[in-house]
């Protein structure tokens, strides 16, 4: 299943960067507008090898348990397909319903960034932006190694803190997606 | 003519004079009768109105969302089936069906209106392989399925004060079979009178002549929903002529249709306990367990005939007699060619089929509810709460909630019986949460947990001992340029002199003092002298800063105790401190609902998914290393002497003088529990938290498969080995050498000197006395 779930991700989340930044456009209306400016590089879990893992400790201690690193794992089909149904629900402009789709998908996948990356997007058309600022925070704290999905949060977190009239910190949250970017 | 005219004009004021007096005197009585009559028209209106939506609010718990993957026995799915009064059959076929082969379980899913989209029924086979879903399939085309949503179960509702229950239903839902049977039996004349049949009563009595018994009353279904709206059943004449009148004005300001709609939702059909069952809606549940649309012709039968006298034709007290009745209004169905004979006989010959009753108080989750409540309460007014039929959506996980209660009374039994008390004299309180989405799954007041008394999880407010540590420990690790996991804190004898002369000298639980020791390992075992140093280099500010950060809402005194946790906070208090922790620094305020809908199914408010960045992210998940030692090496290793040990935990025992309280607070990847057993009295319980609490926490975990990671990475992560006497780095040549994390950059830079030893080992223990000479 993989190969064909992995496209279906890919599309998937194309589709909703396409859709969900069309109305962050213009945070205080429910009302998604088609995206007229260019299209952004589409956000994948591109996956990134886990850190260099130590040998294994001395028996007597306990072994620690490394972190799970966010390497290109399946995604689960229901977590698919509820992305597929919050992308319609956002399309067809109701946020909220896409909101707590996207709650579901978190309930079954509690530390897919991507998942969380999309309640930021969804928070922030819906005019939420300090709650989108968080959100997108989270979403980094899940992604480590996964420089795009990075730079697309602190995008969002710029975009959120000037909503907000926070110009320099949307500045310096700007200066970070270059610094991810150049990576 | 002028003459005439006037004579007429005499003649008619004569007239006039003599209609007017009669008119004055029939004034006074028509005027009051008039306002009678108004006054009965108001109050009918009013009531028929009022009554058709006074609907105590429903309380749901999380829908059940199934998927491959999912950890579920085949047992938990059946429960939860169970729970939402599926019909255990041999072969599915009906909605609200269920069959089971073993680990397969075949079923029929209900409609049910969700927040967010309306699911409709779903024909679905479940397959499961070791202790998860392995496979989902449509039950008719075999196609594979990713993703299958329960109803809810129903844990609760919230009644006004009179305690009147319904289920509403709307007309066009009600099966006409049900209708055609009620007007046959109750009022034929239904469709043609104008609220009143005087007629009716005479082909009553003759109809129940002819069939030797009582099967038709004589008044209309007009008359017997007026009947409905005192709250007395008094038997007067002025009383049956205002019933008569009320009729009357009901009929002529409402139609048909409606008035039926009322009437099916009003009738009294039933008593459970307390809890008047009002309406076929709720009496199909009260008597079936499943929905109005899902019964047979008979158990329609059966529900006609209790309109007559639910009490004399209970079902479950009587059942012979509620038989006979059922029969009875087969055979009028029968005879009116509702049914045809073959119907008929085949209907007779059936079982009545009433489920067994249940003592399932009024709502099944005091604790849970007590919570849902208290936070409904901030944004509803209670007569809204009890009579606009809102439903209420809860995060409440029935399977956790099950296994909660029956662990808690279980282990304290034992534990009374290990420690020599006598029965009862333990109490307990648990929450359990989903770590990311903060969602309160089971809470857990006391240990009888139908008894809705004293919330213990949320209003007893205990010391909690050390389950506050590691609060000073994440306040030093937030400065990772003076503290790492393997800085040596010394755990040497301390006294401090406050202030006001006060005195405090604080020892180890084991009474001893262990020099100098890595900062993990100070946590992992606990040690109170090494903690309270940490406290006071760091400040108490500091750390009552970091619990404020970490959820701690009410002001805690910097007193140097309150290292050592000589503060008292209720279990869902410690609940929140340890949901940031372990959601990696994000706090989110623990939720217990999700939305409110009104009774039409509109959103009235949803309680979203928040996240604060409250602690860092790198800081916390040193804290939870190093709580991960304390349940594999610490003071909470007992948890696996009965957990397998690839389950991930990260846990702190707690405490308090005296050994009164008893807490443990725990997570894995997916599932956060704080436990606290104590006695109601104060008095000691004779347990620590590793001989008390933790066993309660162990057994809820036991069932439980997690597979998600207990942590994260964070990038700014490294791990080095660490030598755990001197706190340097291990080489080859280091026994016990320990994989430490370290925010990079902060890892300690000299070799402990085992490192440059690859011959035989000196003995740790003299190297370390050598240190200190």
């Amino acid at each position: 299943m993989s190969s064909v779930s992995v496209s279906r991700i890919a599309g998937t989340v194309l589709a909703l960067t396409i859709v969900i930044p069309g109305c962050s456009m213009a945070p205080y209306t429910q009302t998604p507008r088609p995206a007229t400016r260019p299209l952004p590089p589409p956000v994948v879990d591109r996956g990134v090898t886990s850190p260099e893992r130590p040998a294994m400790p001395a028996p007597v201690v306990p072994a620690p348990v490394y972190p799970a690193a966010p390497v290109q794992r399946e995604q689960p089909p229901a977590v698919v397909a509820l992305l597929d149904t919050a992308e319609v629900q956002a399309n067809s402009g109701d946020l909220d319903a896409a909101a707590v789709t996207l709650e579901r998908a978190i309930r079954i996948d509690s530390r897919n960034p991507i998942l969380w990356h999309h309640l930021a997007q969804v928070r922030l058309a819906e005019g939420e932006s300090v709650q989108a600022e968080q959100l997108a925070t989270k979403s980094n704290s899940l992604a480590a190694g996964n420089y795009a999905l990075q730079a697309r949060n602190w995008q969002l977190i710029a975009e959120a803190r000037r909503n907000r009239g926070d110009e320099d910190g949307a500045r310096s949250a700007e200066r970070q997606v270059r610094n991810l970017k150049s990576h | 003519m002028a003459r005439r005219r006037k004579r007429r004009r005499k003649t008619s004021r004569n007239k006039k004079t003599r209609r007017s007096l009669w008119l004055k005197l029939l004034l006074v009585p028509g005027l009051v009768l008039a306002a009678y009559l108004v006054y009965l028209d108001i109050q009918v209106r009013h009531q028929f109105d009022g009554k058709r939506w006074s609907l105590p609010a429903r309380v749901y718990a999380r829908p059940l969302e199934i998927y491959v993957g999912l950890p579920l026995t085949a047992d938990q799915l059946a429960a939860e089936l169970s729970a939402l009064h599926y019909r255990p059959v041999r072969a599915a076929r009906q909605v609200g069906d269920v069959s089971r082969n073993r680990n397969v379980l075949h079923f029929i899913t209900r409609p049910f209106v969700h927040l967010d989209s309306t699911d409709p029924s779903r024909n679905i086979r479940v397959s499961i392989a070791d202790g998860a879903v392995s496979r989902i399939t449509d039950g008719v085309s075999g196609k594979a399925i990713s993703l299958v949503r329960l109803d809810p179960v129903m844990v609760g509702s919230f009644y006004p004060s009179h305690n009147e229950d319904r289920v509403l239903v709307k007309l066009e839902e009600v099966p006409p079979a049900l209708i055609n049977a009620l007007i046959a039996v109750e009022d034929r004349g239904f469709y043609s009178h104008r609220g009143v049949a005087p007629l009716a009563i005479l082909r009553a009595l003759w109809a129940n002549v002819r069939a030797r018994g009582v099967v038709q009353g004589g008044s209309t279904l007009t008359q017997q929903l007026v009947k409905n709206f005192y709250l007395t059943s008094e038997r007067t004449l002025t009383r049956k002529l205002n019933e008569a009148i009320m009729a009357l004005l009901l009929e002529w300001h409402y139609d048909k249709d409606e008035i039926l709609e009322a009437y099916l939702n009003e009738v009294y059909l039933g008593q459970d306990g307390s809890r008047a069952v009002h309406g076929f809606g709720l009496a199909s549940h009260f008597y079936f367990e499943r929905p109005l649309a899902e019964l047979s012709d008979e158990q329609f039968a059966l529900l006609v005939g209790l309109v007559k006298g639910p009490s004399y034709y209970n079902p479950r007290r009587h059942p012979q007699r509620a038989r006979q009745r059922r029969d009875l209004v087969i055979n009028v169905m029968a005879e009116l060619e509702l049914l045809d004979p073959e119907q008929a006989t085949q209907a007779k010959s059936r079982e009545p089929g009433v489920s067994r009753y249940q003592e399932k108080a009024i709502n099944t989750f005091p604790a849970f509810l007590d919570m849902v409540r208290r936070q409904l309460r901030r944004d509803y007014r209670e007569e809204d709460l009890t009579s606009e039929g809102l439903r209420i959506f809860t995060t409440l996980d029935p399977q956790s909630q099950w296994q909660l209660e029956k662990v808690l009374d279980a282990r304290l039994a034992r534990l009374e019986k290990w420690q020599g008390l006598p029965g009862d004299t333990l109490e307990g309180a648990a929450v359990v949460t989903s770590i990311q989405g903060g969602e309160v799954l089971a809470v857990a007041g006391g240990r009888k947990p139908r008894f809705a008394g004293f919330n213990r999880a949320l209003d007893a407010q205990r010391p909690v001992g050390s389950v506050i540590k590691p609060a000073v420990y994440l306040t030093a690790l937030e400065q990772p340029e003076r503290y790492t996991l393997a800085t040596l804190l010394d755990d040497t004898a301390l006294t401090y002199t406050a202030p006001n002369g006060d005195v405090w000298a604080p020892q180890n639980y084991d009474r001893e003092f262990h020099d100098q020791t890595p900062l993990y390992n100070a946590l992992a075992h606990s040690y109170n002298v090494a903690t309270a140093r940490l406290g006071l280099a760091v400040g108490l500010r500091q750390v009552t800063g970091t619990l404020k950060r970490l959820g701690i809402e009410q002001d805690l005194p910097p007193y140097p105790s309150l290292a050592l946790g000589a503060v008292e906070l209720s279990p869902l208090e410690v609940t929140q401190m340890y949901q940031t922790l372990a959601s990696g620094g994000f706090r989110t305020p623990l939720r217990a609902i999700r939305a409110v809908l009104a009774a039409d199914g509109k959103p009235l408010q949803r309680y979203p998914l928040q996240v604060k960045a409250s602690v860092q992210p790198a800081a916390a998940f040193l804290v939870t290393t190093a709580l991960r030692y304390a349940v594999r090496q610490g003071t909470g290793r007992a948890l696996y002497q009965a957990l397998p040990a690839t389950l991930d935990i990260a846990g702190k025992t707690g405490t308090t003088d005296e050994l009164r309280d008893s807490w443990f607070a725990g997570y894995t990847g997916d599932r956060l529990a704080v436990v606290w057993v104590g006695r109601d009295d104060n008095q000691p319980t004779g347990l620590t938290g590793s001989t008390g609490a933790l066993l309660v926490w162990r057994d809820l975990f036991a069932q439980l498969s997690d597979p998600a990671p207990l942590q994260s990475l964070v990038e700014e992560i490294e791990y080095q080995r660490i030598d755990p006497l001197s706190g340097q780095l291990a080489g080859e040549g280091c026994q016990d050498a320990v994989e430490l994390p370290f925010i990079q950059g902060t890892a300690p830079q000299e070799s402990a000197p085992c490192a440059y030893d690859a011959g035989p080992l000196q003995h740790p223990v003299d190297w370390f006395k050598e240190l200190f000479q």
